[in-house]
């Protein structure tokens, strides 16, 4: 199978000294959804520019097909990008747009026709080829931008926040479109995004990145369920970090809030001394005051807010650290309201350990 | 007064300064259009509507060899100056946008520098330039030429660089990214899209070259070379007849008219609004 890019020891440093990316190595397996998200700024997009070939890495390697193509200029290299802007041609309708690669393949004028109108019909835009760009909604213009794209029948496609200027119900649906039509084409996709819920649902591997490395890659369950770092625990989904001391149990690992101590079974359990205890608040049970057993600690409900699908504490405990729950909306009135005191059940397989990093 | 009382009235006096600064400014070229319509030879009195300054037999714009000549030279030196000017300036645009290093900032500024300069002092200089450093060349329709393209080209960089700024670089990258080596990068996707631009740039560098007089007259040798400006210049202190005022009309008409088409050719094109084309045209 076609379509695997490696990036080993990747880095880009701009002149004025800005390391945008820092020596990243990774795997973006042939023919899977393969997504770099992060927040602004984190190097995801350079990544994706070099892999394109519009930046020259300053050093590093990346192999397309085992092929490094690093020094290769953009014109001549197989892979495609589809732009946040979309920069669909101005001046040319839409068919024109679509068929502007295809002068560059070894094609009849038949075989060019015949293969824009495949495109169009791929994204579901047969009727409009002889629209202009400035006729067309953004949805539209998106997937001219994709069909324009993958005619070229490119080993990777880039997609650099593709759907960022969509409106929010627009974004669902193509989410879920753009997923359907990776699969059914069974070429790599490499998505930038930053938003993390877009990162989870669609990919089969995500990479997240911060200040120009890669954090953590691995599946969207992975990345979620087991952070590596209190980054990727942070930026993905709300997560509780609540400082702890860790002191050894038995084969487990003890943590000491406070007066209290927590067993958490997740993350880092050899670690000793100062960590972070990582819990999603879903996965945390709220109780009644002074409610018994083990992994329990008393807190005070600071704030209760109505989120429609759930209720959301924010619980204070009584060491200092603030603490966020969810309880899911099943139509009863919540019993926890502002002010209430509490016991807050975080279960031993739903605590992580989550060392600091090293130096 | 009244502002302070009423913040939200029409500001009269500003109505009434905006008012008397357009009457000022229009009411004189108005008369002297009307008087090139003059049916006697007075260009103060009014003596009846004709056309005979502009067709009429003797002493009319296309009756008369000197006059015929010299709108002839002015359209030639226009036409000549838009060809030199606007692609070299469209060359130099691109490069300048693309250069970034040491250097770039002063090349900038020098572009500039004609916009500011004193006419009388590039006119000074470029006469020296073509009688002692140039000898070759000498005066006449070719430093004339030169002369123009000079000056007109700080107007094609400018505007045709305000262009490639808002176009920005995703277009190029789009078409690099399709398979474009750089040539078609330009011939196929930035050409087509600075096209309102340099239609525009074209009509205003026109436009400056057919007004010109200073440097146009410096570098002029004969009667040959002499232009509708310096015509009017030289002959509004002796023998005037309303032909001189017919000449200066169709001048003007064409001067509007070029602006006027590249007005509606870049609004056309560019797709921006009236105040952005009228930024671009800005001169």
């Amino acid at each position: 199978m076609q379509g695997e890019v490696r990036l080993e020891g990747l880095t880009k440093r701009f002149p004025d000294e800005v390391v945008a990316v820092d020596g990243i190595d990774l795997t973006m397996p042939p023919g899977e959804f393969f997504t770099m998200v992060g927040p602004s700024g984190c190097g995801k997009t350079t990544t994706l520019r070099m892999i394109a070939g519009f930046e020259r890495p300053t050093s590093g390697r990346i192999l397309l097909d085992g092929l490094d193509v690093a020094q290769i200029p953009p014109h001549k290299r197989s892979v495609n990008t589809v732009f946040q802007s979309y920069a669909l041609f101005p001046h040319l309708d839409v068919a024109r747009n679509v068929e502007f690669g295809l002068k560059y393949k070894r094609l009849t004028k038949q075989e060019r026709r015949l293969r824009v109108a495949e495109a169009l019909d791929l994204v579901q835009l047969g009727g409009y080829a002889g629209r202009r760009p400035s006729q067309l909604s953004g949805g539209q213009q998106q997937r001219v931008a994709l069909a324009r794209a993958l005619v070229l029948t490119p080993r990777v496609l880039l997609l650099d926040e593709p759907l960022g200027a969509l409106d929010a119900r627009l974004r669902k649906d193509l989410q879920v479109e753009l997923k359907a039509l990776q699969a059914e084409l069974g070429i790599t996709f490499v998505f930038v995004t930053h938003d993390q819920e877009e990162a989870l649902t669609m990919s089969d591997r995500v990479a997240v990145m911060s200040a120009g490395r890669v954090e953590q890659a691995g599946t969207p369950r992975e990345v979620y369920e087991e952070p590596a770092t209190v980054f990727v625990a942070d930026f993905l989904g709300v997560s509780n970090l609540i400082t702890a001391e860790a002191e050894a149990d038995g084969e487990g690992c003890a943590l000491r809030i406070g007066e209290r101590s927590l067993r958490a079974a997740r993350g880092d359990t050899g670690a000793r001394g100062e960590v972070k205890a990582m819990i999603r608040p879903e996965r945390i049970g709220v109780e009644a005051q002074d409610a018994p057993g083990e992994n329990r600690l008393p807190g005070m409900v600071e704030r209760a807010v109505y989120v429609g699908t759930a209720h959301e504490l924010h619980v204070r405990l009584v060491g200092g650290d603030l603490v966020k729950a969810t309880i899911p909306n099943d139509g009863s009135v919540p019993a926890f309201a502002q002010g209430a005191p509490v016991t807050l059940h975080l279960p031993a397989d739903a605590v992580r350990v989550l060392a600091p990093r090293p130096g | 007064m009244s502002r302070l009382r009423n913040p939200w009235g029409r500001p009269r006096g500003l109505v009434l300064v905006t008012a008397v600064y357009v009457l000022w400014s229009i009411v004189p070229v108005a008369v002297a259009i009307l008087f090139a319509f003059n049916d006697g030879r007075s260009r103060t009195t009014w003596q009846g509507f004709s056309t005979r300054w502009f067709t009429g037999a003797t002493g009319s714009v296309f009756h008369d060899a000197a006059l015929q000549s010299s709108l002839k030279h002015t359209l030639l030196l226009g036409v000549l100056c838009v060809l030199v000017a606007t692609p070299l300036g469209v060359a130099l645009a691109l490069g300048l946008q693309r250069w970034r290093g040491a250097g770039s900032g002063s090349v900038n500024t020098v572009m500039l520098l004609p916009l500011v300069t004193p006419e009388i002092v590039m006119g000074v200089a470029l006469l020296l330039l073509f009688l002692k450093i140039f000898p070759g060349i000498g005066l006449g329709t070719t430093a004339q030429v030169i002369g123009q393209v000079t000056f007109t080209l700080s107007y094609v960089v400018v505007i045709v660089r305000g262009r490639l700024v808002s176009i920005g670089r995703d277009y190029e990258e789009v078409a690099a990214d399709l398979g474009a080596p750089p040539r078609d990068q330009l011939l196929r996707v930035l050409l087509p899209l600075l096209a309102p631009a340099i239609v525009a740039s074209a009509a205003v560098v026109f436009a400056i070259s057919i007004d010109d007089f200073v440097v146009t007259q410096y570098l002029s040798s004969d009667a040959s070379t002499t232009t509708v400006s310096m015509l009017l210049y030289s002959s509004a202190r002796g023998a005037p007849t309303p032909a001189l005022n017919a000449l200066a009309t169709v001048a003007l008409v064409i001067t509007l008219a070029t602006l006027a088409l590249a007005f509606l050719v870049y609004r056309r094109f560019a797709g921006g609004s009236d105040a952005a084309v009228a930024a671009a045209l800005e001169v």
